[in-house]
């Protein structure tokens, strides 16, 4: 079975065609700057060369239709004709409460998506629009969504509900969604997978912490508690986000600085964080050389960036009475050796124990990184989200076959 | 990491061949890059279309850049924008002393700002006739004139029907209305692709008849006139006039800062065109603005008008000016 997964969003459509007997990636690339002037294809046909596209690529249509051009080309391509093609699978960014599973795409899934477009308005229009597309050039072709918000849909209203009048959640839906789910979800399964564990009897916390960064709590399979909320600002401190932030300090800023909402959205969303702490830059690397450099704010900046992150895995262990798994995914969580030591020491008393020579240099590489007789095994995953859109598809195309 | 990249033209490889493509409004030109201009280049850059401006002189352009740098890093102190973000909208703007760069522009502004009516009208037409020479049949020509109908202005063009008024605000740059003005022989197609380009640069399309002063300037000038006649009458001050009509009234500015803002010499003029065009006295540009423009207070251009301004353009608290 051949499986498309496209990410679309607003000026980039990214593209990977699995084979899933073996589950390989055959072709991968993306669209850039569609819409725009300068836009481009690149495509990746496995190999050591890429090859670039260059032209306008109009809207979401022309740019789904030139990237199965490009895999059904003589030249490039690794399709035959475009019946080879058996599904497409979609990353959607919002599936507010209608959808707690990927799900196969209906005219009833579309109505329930434009529904959801308020709760994200950069992202799920241009996922829409490639739905369309795909229809539209391949008509009947199956097609599957897989939400980012729909693994924590099995949150209790306990972990989900703000302490704000009722009335504006029944009216606007304002509550905690929480984002990351296609990883969250990828990364929990695949660590008991490797680990032998029965996955609906673990107790695991999972760090995704890249440029957007969110802890899941997942107990017995199902995600219980998340550190994002209603939009993807809440909770840890990100590479421009700020996270947690008393609203009360949002609404004395925005006084004091005289801005509007649109200046407050782009000083939390983008001038803060990382970046906005330590004055340096969202990346990590270059903070971390900064902070071996003897610089203060970003030696600061780190130390507060994991603190955070302890005080998450500490009140999710107490929410789910305990810990067996604790995962690190994302850049970061997969790179960031040093990031991991300075988040874990001093926790053997919670049964976390780290074997510092497996942690050391250890990058993007799936690995236990626990000492053998730590309580808690901690284990790093790189992340995969194209492959676990690519799998629910499978999954759901071949139920429905 | 792949080692070998390969080009290609991406036309050769759609599902359905076709001719090569341009994406609309990928790229417009502004004739005149003073206040206006400035805006325009900077909104339209900020949705990611390529702007082509024309001036006199290198220096003209070269204080173009400095001041459209100026809002932007105004605009990253107030946390509006970050860095990068101000490095790509300046890349996309282009300054040229050369008509020809034009070429390939989907849509061309003239901004331009002269002084006394009879010249000015001529230069604009003189200046839609260069434009019609450098670029497509279907590129849109338009004016930001507001004082200066449409159709008197597009009349010795070739191709009339593409001539359309699109009214930025000055004042509020941030605003999000234009007006869009559709003259005696702009076709409906014209028209249409003007409301798409307001449209990607999220605006709203106020639709206005053509008329002298628009919706907008036409109610300002009575207004300003009437502001001026109380204060002359020693019915209030500038300052209390102007904070009847912001705190009582609603406006986000009142009507002597807005008109400083403009500058008093534009006002005056558009008040003579609208008077010219309507005859009604209410019109005719107050004795006191007269007095100002004559004595070269234009507002906060000049560092004075109905208040007083720094170099920076800030206000200066000491109140206003008595001539």
């Amino acid at each position: 079975m051949k499986i498309l997964v496209l990410n679309c969003g607003s000026s980039s459509i990214k593209y990977q065609l699995f084979t899933m007997g073996n589950r390989k990636v055959i072709a991968k690339g993306g669209i850039e700057k569609l819409g725009l002037k300068g836009s481009f294809l690149k495509h990746d046909p496995g190999g050591d060369r890429q090859v670039v596209f260059e032209g306008e690529i109009l809207d979401h249509k022309s740019g789904v239709e030139y990237i199965l051009g490009v895999l059904t080309s003589e030249k490039y391509g690794c399709l035959k004709s475009l019946e080879e093609l058996d599904a497409v699978g979609h990353r959607v960014v919002h599936g507010g409460e209608y959808f707690s599973a990927s799900e196969l795409i209906t005219d009833e899934v579309i109505d329930a998506l434009t529904k959801c477009a308020d709760l994200a308005p950069l992202h799920n229009p241009p996922n829409l629009k490639g739905i369309q597309a795909m229809e539209e050039l391949i008509p009947g072709i199956p097609q599957v969504g897989v939400f980012d918000t729909a693994f924590h849909q099995t949150m209790d209203p306990v972990a989900y509900m703000y302490g704000i009048p009722y009335v504006l959640y029944k009216k606007y839906g304002i509550r905690r969604y929480g984002f990351h789910g296609t990883s969250h979800r990828y990364v929990t399964s695949r660590a008991c997978e490797i680990l032998n564990r029965e996955y609906n009897s673990q107790k695991i916390i999972s760090c995704h912490l890249g440029n957007g960064a969110s802890v899941a709590a997942v107990k017995n399979g199902q995600s219980i508690d998340t550190s994002m909320g209603f939009t993807p600002l809440e909770g840890l401190i990100m590479g421009t986000r700020c996270g947690d932030l008393d609203v009360g300090a949002a609404m004395y800023i925005m006084e004091k600085e005289a801005i509007g909402l649109k200046s407050a959205s782009v000083l939390f969303n983008k001038h803060s964080g990382m970046l906005g702490m330590t004055g340096i830059s969202s990346d990590m690397r270059e903070i971390e050389i900064a902070a071996g450099g003897g610089n203060e704010r970003a030696r600061l900046g780190l130390e507060i960036y994991n603190y955070k992150i302890k005080k998450y895995i500490g009140s999710y262990i107490a929410a789910m009475g305990g810990l067996d798994i604790l995962v690190f995914t994302g850049g970061i969580g997969e790179n960031g050796d040093e990031t991991r030591f300075e988040i874990l020491k001093e926790m053997e008393f919670l049964g976390i124990s780290v074997d510092d020579g497996k942690n050391k240099g250890l990058r993007g590489r799936e690995q236990v990184i626990s000492k053998d007789d730590s309580p808690v095994t901690v284990v790093v995953i790189p992340t995969d989200e194209e492959l676990m859109i690519a799998l629910d598809t499978e999954k759901i195309v071949s139920k429905k076959g | 990491m792949a080692s070998e990249i390969i080009y290609e033209s991406i036309e050769d490889f759609g599902l359905i061949r076709k001719d090569k493509s341009r994406t609309l409004f990928s790229k417009i030109g502004i004739i005149g890059c003073g206040l206006v201009g400035q805006n325009v280049a900077r909104v339209a850059s900020t949705y990611g279309i390529e702007v082509v401006f024309i001036e006199i002189s290198e220096e003209k352009i070269k204080e173009a850049y400095v001041n459209l740098g100026k809002v932007l890093d105004h605009r990253i102190e107030h946390w509006g924008l970050t860095s990068s973000e101000k490095r790509s909208i300046l890349s996309r703007i282009k300054g040229s002393m050369d008509y020809a760069d034009l070429a390939g522009c989907d849509f061309v502004i003239e901004a331009i700002r002269a002084v006394d009516r009879g010249a000015r009208l001529k230069e604009r037409k003189g200046i839609f006739r260069k434009i019609e020479e450098v670029v497509d049949q279907d590129c849109i020509i338009a004016t930001n004139s507001t004082t200066i109908v449409i159709t008197e202005l597009s009349s010795e063009l070739r191709h009339r029907e593409r001539c359309v008024s699109l009214h930025f605000f000055v004042s509020s740059p941030e605003a999000r209305v234009i007006e869009v003005v559709k003259g005696l022989y702009t076709s409906d197609a014209a028209y249409e692709k003007v409301c798409k380009f307001v449209n990607m640069i999220n605006r709203k399309i106020i639709p206005v008849a053509e008329s002298a002063g628009l919706v907008s300037i036409r109610l300002f000038v009575v207004l300003l006139n009437e502001a001026c006649e109380e204060m002359m009458e020693g019915v209030s001050t500038v300052e209390d006039i102007d904070e009847t009509m912001r705190i009582g009234l609603g406006m986000r500015m009142g009507p002597f800062e807005v008109a400083d803002i403009m500058g008093l010499d534009k006002v005056v003029m558009w008040m003579e065109n609208i008077y010219s065009e309507f005859g009604d006295v209410r019109y005719k540009p107050s004795p006191y603005i007269k007095r100002l423009v004559r004595a070269k207070q234009f507002g906060v251009s000049s560092g004075k008008g109905f208040y007083r301004y720094d170099h920076e353009g800030n206000r200066l608290l000491a109140g206003s000016t008595n001539c």
